[in-house]
C-alpha cells in the first residue's frame, strides 16, 4: 500500500503531460520483466497497439499480478495499475473503480479509447481474472 | 499571389492553439489536413443563407442550394481538369469512390480474370479489390514496387491480357513514394484494362490533370486537401462511368419508377442515390478555390523543403531507420530500432506535436518493410521550419530519454 501511495504522490505531482510521461518511464524500470516463457499468446492482452502480457494467480484469497510490455510507457502504466490491484481479493478488485483511481493519478488521458493503447482492455482482463 | 507561409498559416484558426502547454505542432496532414477560414465560412454561409434539399423543390432556397451544389461540381471538375461536370460523382471520399467502382465493375469480371494493384496501396485500394476477386473468382495480383518507386522492366509481365482492372496510388500514404504511374497506366491500357488512380495523397500537393493522366477513374477525399470530412469525388471517363452498375439505388438516381422496373437517371445522378452531402460539396469547392488561389509550385516546394529538412536531420542524427525517399516527398516515415513507436509518440504528444504512429492502413507494406509500423511526420502548406525543428529536437530528446537499457 505504501508503494501505491508513493506512486500516487509522484504522479500527482506531475504538472504536465511531459512530466507524467517522464514519471511513467521512471516507474517502468520498477516493473519486473516477464520471461520469454511467460510472454506467450494466451497471456497477451488483445487490443493494444503495443504487445502487453498479463498473468495472475490466486494465493490465499488474494490475486497476484505480473505484467510486461514492449513499450516503456505501457510498462509504467502497468506498474501504476498493478499497484492499485496487487494482492487484493477478487471481490475487492471487482468493487473498485480503477478508472477513477487512474484519473486520480493524472492518467486519464491514457484511458481514452482513441489512444487504442489498450488500457481499457487491460482493466477488463484484470477484472475478469 | 506570392507565397508567405505565415500569412497562409493565419488563415487556419485551429493552428493557433496550445496543446499540453506547447504551441500545437500539427504534422499529421497525410491523415487529414486542417481547414482554412474560407472553407469554414462557405459551409457556415450555406446553412445561414441557402440550405434546402437539392434537385427537388421548385422554390427559392431549393434553387439556390441546387445552383451552389452544381457550381461546386464545376469547381471540382475544373480543379482536376475533367472534361465534363457530369464526370464528377460526389462520394464520401476515396474509400467510397473505390468501392463504387469495385462493385460497379463486378459484372465485367469472370473466373481467371486479373485485378492488378501495387504493393504500396492503402487498405482502401486493396481490400475492395480483394473482396471483388473473392466474389468473382478473379485473381488479385500485386506489382512489387519498392520504396524508391521506380519502374523496372520486369514489371511489364504483370500486365497480361487477363488484366481487367489496374488500380494504383499516385503517392504512398505510408512512406511518401511516388509510383511510376505513367509506365504502369500505359501497360494497363495496352491490355485494355480499366484503370483507377488513388489520388488521396496527391491532391493537396500536386496539381492534378486527369486528361493528361488519361486514367479511367480518379478518386480522392476532400478532407486531405483542406476541405471537410465526409466528401470526396469519383472522376470517371464517360464510357467508364457508364459501365458501372449503381451500387446504391433509391431516390435522386432515377427518372421513372414503377413496380415492374426503374429507369435510371443520367450521369452524374445515376451514381448519386439519396440526398447528397451538400455542405460537403460546397466546402470542397471552397477548398479547391483556396488551392487555386495559391502558387501551387511554391507550396509544393515549401512542403518538400520541410520534409527534406527533417529527412536530413534524422539521417545525420543516426540510429534512425528512414523508409521514405530522400527527395520529392512531403512526409518522412521512420522508426527507431529498440524504441517502441508509442513511447516516441507519447513523448511527442506531451510536447504538443501530433504525428501518426502505426501501420498507416498498409499491413502488407509494413510486412514488406519488415516492421510493425512507423512514425510519420507529414507536412502541409501551413507548417513552418520552426515546427520541423521542434519536431526533430523533441524526437532526439525522446530517444535520449527512452534509449537506455
Ligand atoms: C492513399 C490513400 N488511399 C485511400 C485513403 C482513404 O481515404 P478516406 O479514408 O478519406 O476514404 C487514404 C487515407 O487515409 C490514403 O492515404
Amino acid at each position: 500500500m505504501s508503494e501505491y501511495l508513493d506512486i500516487k504522490k509522484q504522479l500527482q505531482a506531475c504538472r504536465s503531460k511531459e512530466e507524467t510521461f517522464k514519471s511513467l518511464v521512471m516507474l517502468s524500470k520498477q516493473l519486473p520483466r516477464l520471461s520469454d516463457d511467460e510472454k506467450v499468446e494466451e497471456n497477451k492482452v488483445k487490443g493494444c497497439e503495443s504487445a502487453v502480457w498479463l498473468i495472475s494467480e490466486e494465493i490465499n484469497d488474494s490475486r497476484h499480478f505480473k505484467a510486461d510490455s514492449d513499450a516503456k510507457l505501457m510498462r509504467g502504466v502497468l506498474f501504476a495499475i498493478l499497484s492499485i490491484v496487487e494482492g487484493k481479493s477478487v471481490a475487492d478488485i471487482q468493487s473498485m473503480d480503477i478508472q477513477a483511481e487512474l484519473t486520480d493519478l493524472n492518467l486519464s488521458s491514457y484511458l481514452t479509447s482513441s489512444r487504442s493503447n489498450g488500457v481499457l482492455a487491460i482493466l477488463e482482463k484484470i477484472i475478469a481474472s | 499571389m506570392a507565397f508567405d507561409p505565415s500569412l497562409l498559416r493565419s488563415q487556419f484558426p485551429i493552428l493557433s492553439q496550445q496543446v499540453n502547454s506547447h504551441p500545437l505542432t500539427y504534422l499529421d496532414n497525410a491523415a487529414t489536413t486542417q481547414k482554412p477560414a474560407c472553407v469554414l465560412k462557405a459551409v457556415h454561409d450555406y446553412y445561414c443563407t441557402s440550405n434546402a434539399n437539392v434537385h427537388r423543390g421548385a422554390h427559392f432556397l431549393s434553387d439556390k442550394a441546387t445552383n451552389q451544389f452544381e457550381q461546386a461540381r464545376e469547381v471540382v471538375q475544373d480543379f482536376i481538369n475533367a472534361p465534363l461536370k457530369s464526370h464528377i460523382i460526389w462520394t464520401k471520399g476515396t474509400t467510397e469512390s473505390i468501392n463504387m467502382v469495385a462493385y460497379g465493375l463486378e459484372h465485367i469480371l469472370k473466373q481467371g480474370d486479373e485485378i492488378l494493384i501495387t504493393s504500396l496501396e492503402h487498405h482502401a485500394n486493396l481490400v475492395p479489390w480483394q473482396q471483388l476477386a473473392f466474389r468473382t473468382g478473379a485473381r488479385l495480383r500485386v506489382l512489387p514496387l519498392t520504396s524508391a518507386g521506380e519502374w523496372q522492366e520486369e514489371f511489364a509481365s504483370y500486365f497480361t491480357n487477363r488484366t481487367r482492372i489496374f488500380a494504383a496510388t499516385q503517392v504512398s500514404n505510408a512512406i511518401g513514394t511516388h509510383t511510376p504511374l505513367k509506365e504502369m497506366l500505359l501497360r494497363a491500357k495496352q491490355q485494355g484494362a480499366f484503370t483507377l488512380v488513388d489520388g488521396a495523397q496527391a491532391v493537396a500537393h500536386y496539381p492534378v490533370d486527369v486528361e493528361e493522366l488519361d486514367c479511367d477513374f480518379y478518386v480522392f477525399s476532400g478532407h486531405k486537401m483542406y476541405g471537410p470530412t465526409g466528401i470526396g469525388a469519383l472522376y470517371g471517363k464517360q464510357h467508364a462511368l457508364e459501365v458501372l452498375i449503381p451500387y446504391q439505388t433509391g431516390g435522386e438516381m432515377v427518372l421513372k419508377v414503377a413496380y415492374q422496373a426503374t429507369e435510371f437517371n443520367v450521369l452524374p445522378y445515376r451514381l448519386e442515390a439519396g440526398t447528397p452531402n451538400i455542405e460537403g460539396a460546397i466546402g470542397l469547392a471552397a477548398a479547391s478555390e483556396f488551392l487555386n488561389k495559391q502558387d501551387r509550385n511554391a507550396l509544393l516546394e515549401w512542403e518538400q523543403k520541410l520534409a527534406n529538412h527533417v529527412y536530413t536531420r534524422l539521417k545525420k542524427a543516426g540510429g534512425i531507420e528512414i523508409y521514405s525517399p530522400e527527395k520529392h516527398t512531403t512526409l518522412v516515415s521512420f522508426s527507431v530500432p529498440n524504441i517502441h513507436l508509442i513511447d516516441l509518440n507519447g513523448y511527442l504528444d506531451g510536447q504538443g506535436i501530433g504525428i501518426r504512429s502505426g501501420s498507416h492502413c498498409t499491413h502488407p507494406l509494413m510486412e514488406q518493410l519488415g516492421v510493425h509500423g512507423t512514425l510519420r511526420a507529414s507536412f502541409a502548406c501551413y507548417n513552418t521550419l520552426e515546427e520541423a525543428d521542434r519536431f526533430c529536437d523533441a524526437l532526439f530528446d525522446a530517444m535520449e530519454l527512452l534509449g537506455d537499457e
